[in-house]
């Protein structure tokens, strides 16, 4: 392509981009504030007089950092048994307890609730047991949240920590034993201070997704309100200035944390002075007694990790109104399945959300494979932009840009880019496709950022022109890349929660939608059968992105 | 015979950098000519330009009586071979062979049969379904060549193509690229910055320096007639003294005030000098020898270092005058710290005379 042509091209695509990504958001800054009839901080003023949203703000914060502490409780031990032991299985189990981070988080709310709720296996069973008259607890409020937090986030300290391990230089822990320094001492002086790049990264990472969190808060928070919840609770009472004022503070607090992120690198810092050391080889556990031990405590462990989600799997075979007060469910069947595929309005939602996931997949793959293209074909000023456009909407709470696109596109006003999209079907593929930008656009980069350019010019050397070069040297190498942005991205899409709860239609309703109405109506083997098929679609997703990923 | 390749008054500068300046070259059928030159003195620019990967801000590169300037690559027909190769990952041997037949749209077959004629050229016989990543580094090299040599291109342009190679293979691989090009006889640009390979493969060299065609000629006239200091310099080993131009047309070295007289040294002087001009004189090691002390025109100095290489023996003189000299010499001539006598022995190579930059007088 000619430079003039491409940088026509570059500004072409972020326009659009600027469109989809941040004008919505601009326009809800701008109606925030009482614009365009007069600039006001009135609505400004009427949430800082409301006490309810001072204690969602503070809420939010502090299950943030709760969910920071408690997932790091988990996740680093974690990392640190897998990457340091040897076990058998480890490396199959070492690959299952990174699964909840591409499941659904709806999927995992349900599939606790199912386990531990007021009428789940757990607490049934201790009913039974104890002889109780009722369940010994009520899975809701500050607590429920933080436990499913603390079970879905764990996954990135668990990551994060164990890519720091295995970079970190086994000479510096040997130097530091050869200097004298015993084993709890070279944890605390050595190995920590360096992984510390690796901590803060997945610390802010949890704390932005909890921040962000819905799904948790929204099923069991009840009276417990954060400001995702808020938001979304002002926007179906009708208070749409104040639920654009919520989403505002939301944002900035979002930005605040995405700018934090952007000083500290997470992938860089662990080895110092750029030395490509050896990592440290793992302890075989010699001793039969340890040994198996450590086997138990690592299966038991995966157990109770995946043990929600074989919850999910028993109830999609309870048929409805069979299970009420044993301990056990007394009948299994496939009537769930059967009426899924046998009922039109049961599979409707399964049908909406394959489509809208597949069209918005597509063209967050078409858009983001395009900004990343001209991104490094242009660097520049205008290649920075276009980067940074994609990467926004990972940072924004998913709730946030919900409220911004019904901001946005519920006003016929082309002129202003504005047309009415809230209500039709093309709202929520649109939302899916915002959100999976950053997906399918950091995959696209980092394909593109591997690509050899002398192997494009080989091909024009040897007469093919660019259309073939593309289609016949540089899509193929980045078939990899692109498939495993586009997985996570379909996965995403299908399953989400927390912008469809906000946009959603009935005609237009997807599977965690009917989901909800299910659990609604208690037909929880209904909802089970989404969520298992929501759970295996997805597991099949993250596996063909894991082993694209390693190429 | 009017020349293949023309190159006439190439420009180019990246932002404020000029990396090509007022270049202009012509290369005839079937020439072997290598681009040589430090890094950063713009020839894998200028290869790159030629090539089509890179457009000049002025002046026209003509061949075979065709302009094809402002000509995309794939429209112009030339094989290259890149320094990394940049073979397709994704194909085997055979099918990175066939791109370039493919994208003109050579009937199946005739591709078959191109690519057995053109992988035992380059010994790789029964590689044909390999993956590019299970081969070593110098069969890749030779697919490379294979690729670029399948389309029957009219230029072949060689982009540092031995630099991925260790030492030795790349001595072997040298000979199988030199030969596998003579048995084509195609015309062929072959960018490189070490000397002997310039010299292995060129049948003329072009040095460049800083975006400037330094000289253009054969291996013998660029080490025996350099035309500058950097040539002289680039090409082989050489030592440099100040002085003087004297009367007799000999140079004066070490005629100063505070050491006394100096000696009078022959060269051949490129450019007319006057007598009273300041000069360099360029000397090989082998136009330099040790004598006994004291005679006639000789400088006296102390044998610094001592290093031997097989086909001779250097040894690095610091002088009396100041400055170092580099003389080949015999293994047993003499030792490190012993005092020596350097006389120049113009009959095997002559000196070389160059003018001296204002301000660079020592």
């Amino acid at each position: 392509m000619r430079p003039e042509a491409r940088r026509i091209a570059g500004y072409g695509v972020a326009a659009l981009l600027t469109w989809l990504v941040g004008y919505p958001l601009l326009i809800t800054l701008m109606e925030a504030l009482g614009l365009p009839r007069g600039l006001s901080l009135e609505h400004f003023a009427e949430f800082a007089r409301r006490p309810d949203e001072w204690q969602a703000l503070w809420r939010s914060l502090w299950i943030s950092a709760a969910s920071v502490a408690l997932a790091g409780a988990v996740g680093i031990p974690l990392a640190f048994v897998f990457a340091r032991t040897e076990f058998p299985g480890r490396r199959i189990l070492g690959a299952l307890v990174a699964l909840p981070v591409a499941l659904p988080p709806l999927v995992g709310v349900i599939a606790f609730l199912f386990l531990y709720g007021e009428s789940g296996f757990v607490s049934r069973g201790l009913q039974s047991l104890l002889g109780l008259e009722q369940a010994p607890w009520r899975l809701s409020g500050p607590a429920a949240i933080l436990l499913v937090h603390a079970y879905s986030m764990y996954v990135y300290f668990y990551l994060f920590t164990r890519a720091g391990l295995a970079r970190l230089d086994v000479a510096m822990l040997e130097a530091s034993a050869s200097l004298g320094a015993g084993r709890v001492a070279t944890l605390f002086r050595v190995t920590l201070p360096l992984l510390t790049p690796a901590l803060v990264g997945a610390s802010l990472l949890t704390f932005m997704t909890s921040l962000a969190s819905f799904s948790a808060p929204y099923i069991f928070g009840g009276g417990f309100r954060v400001m995702t919840t808020q938001i979304v609770a002002s926007k179906l009472n009708g208070e749409l200035s104040m639920a654009q004022v919520e989403t505002v503070t939301l944002a900035i607090l979002a930005f605040l944390g995405l700018w934090a992120m952007r000083r500290v690198d997470p992938g860089r810092s662990v080895v110092v002075g750029g030395t490509r050391g050896v990592a440290p080889s793992r302890r075989v556990l010699r001793r039969p007694l340890v040994k198996a031990g450590a086997a138990t405590l690592g299966w038991g462990l995966a157990l109770l990790l995946l043990l929600p989600h074989l919850t999910l799997l028993l109830i999609s075979f309870v048929p409805p109104g069979t299970w009420t007060v044993e301990a056990l469910p007394p009948v299994l069947d496939t009537s769930n399945y059967e009426s899924l595929i046998s009922t039109p309005e049961r599979l409707r939602p399964v049908v909406n959300s394959v489509w809208m996931a597949i069209a918005a997949t597509v063209g967050a793959v078409v858009l983001g494979l395009a900004a990343a293209r001209l991104s490094l074909k242009l660097r520049g000023r205008l290649g920075g932009a276009l980067e940074t456009l994609l990467s926004i909407p990972w940072a924004v709470p998913g709730t946030v840009f919900a409220i911004s696109l019904a901001t946005a596109f519920s006003v016929n006003a082309p002129a202003m880019g504005r047309v009415v999209l809230v209500g039709t079907p093309w709202i929520l593929p649109l939302a899916y496709l915002v959100r999976s930008l950053p997906l399918t656009g950091r995959s696209s980069l980092a394909g593109l950022r591997q690509l050899d350019p002398a192997v494009e010019e080989a091909s024009a050397s040897l007469g093919a022109g660019r259309w073939r070069t593309w289609r016949r040297v540089t899509l193929p190498l980045l078939r990899p890349a692109v498939a495993a942005g586009a997985s996570l991205a379909f996965i995403t899409a299908l399953g989400d929660f927390v912008t469809s709860i906000v946009l959603y239609t009935y005609d237009t309703r997807p599977i965690s939608i009917e989901i909800l109405s299910s659990l609604r109506l208690q037909e929880t083997g209904v909802a089970a059968v989404y969520g298992v098929l929501l759970m295996a679609v997805s597991a099949t997703a993250f596996l063909v992105w894991g082993r694209e990923e390693r190429i | 015979m009017p020349p293949f390749l023309t190159l006439t008054d190439l420009d180019k500068s990246f932002g404020e950098q000029t990396v090509l300046e007022d270049l202009s070259l012509e290369v005839a059928e079937g020439e072997v000519l290598v681009l040589l030159g430090p890094s950063g003195s713009g020839k894998t620019t200028l290869l790159r330009m030629i090539a089509g990967f890179e457009r000049p801000d002025a002046g026209t590169i003509v061949v075979a009586g065709e302009e094809v300037t402002s000509e995309p690559p794939e429209k112009r027909n030339f094989g290259m071979v890149f320094q990394h190769y940049a073979l397709f990952p994704h194909l085997s041997v055979e099918q990175n062979v066939a791109f370039g037949l493919e994208s003109r749209r050579v009937p199946k077959d005739e591709i078959h049969r191109r690519v057995a004629e053109l992988l035992p050229l380059v010994d790789l016989e029964g590689f044909e379904k390999r993956r590019v990543h299970e081969i070593s580094g110098g069969q890749q090299q030779r697919v490379a060549l294979a690729r670029a040599l399948a389309p029957d291109p009219r230029l072949l342009l060689l982009d540092e193509p031995l630099s991925n190679l260790d030492p030795t293979l790349r001595e072997r691989t040298r000979r199988q690229l030199r030969r596998a090009i003579q048995q084509i006889g195609i015309t062929a640009l072959w960018v490189t910055h070490e000397q002997e390979e310039a010299f292995d493969v060129g049948d003329r060299v072009a040095l460049l320096n800083e975006g400037r065609l330094e000289q253009v000629g054969s291996p013998e006239e660029l080490y025996l007639e350099p035309r500058s200091r950097f040539v002289a310099s680039f090409v082989g080993r050489a030592s440099s003294l100040p002085g003087v131009m004297a009367d007799d047309g000999r140079v004066l070295i070490g005629d100063n005030r505070f050491r006394g007289r100096g000696v009078r040294w022959p060269g051949v002087a490129s450019g007319s000098f006057a007598p009273g001009d300041e000069v360099e004189l360029m000397l090989r090691p082998q136009g330099l020898s040790l004598a006994d002390r004291a005679a006639g025109e000789a400088l006296e100095g102390t044998v610094l270092d001592r290093r031997y290489a097989g086909e001779a023996t250097y040894y690095l003189i610091e002088l009396e005058i100041g400055g170092e000299l580099l003389v080949a010499a015999l293994p047993d001539s003499s030792r490190v710290g012993a005092r020596v006598a350097v006389v120049p022995r113009p009959e095997v190579s002559p000196a070389r005379i160059f003018g001296r930059p204002r301000g660079d007088g020592s």
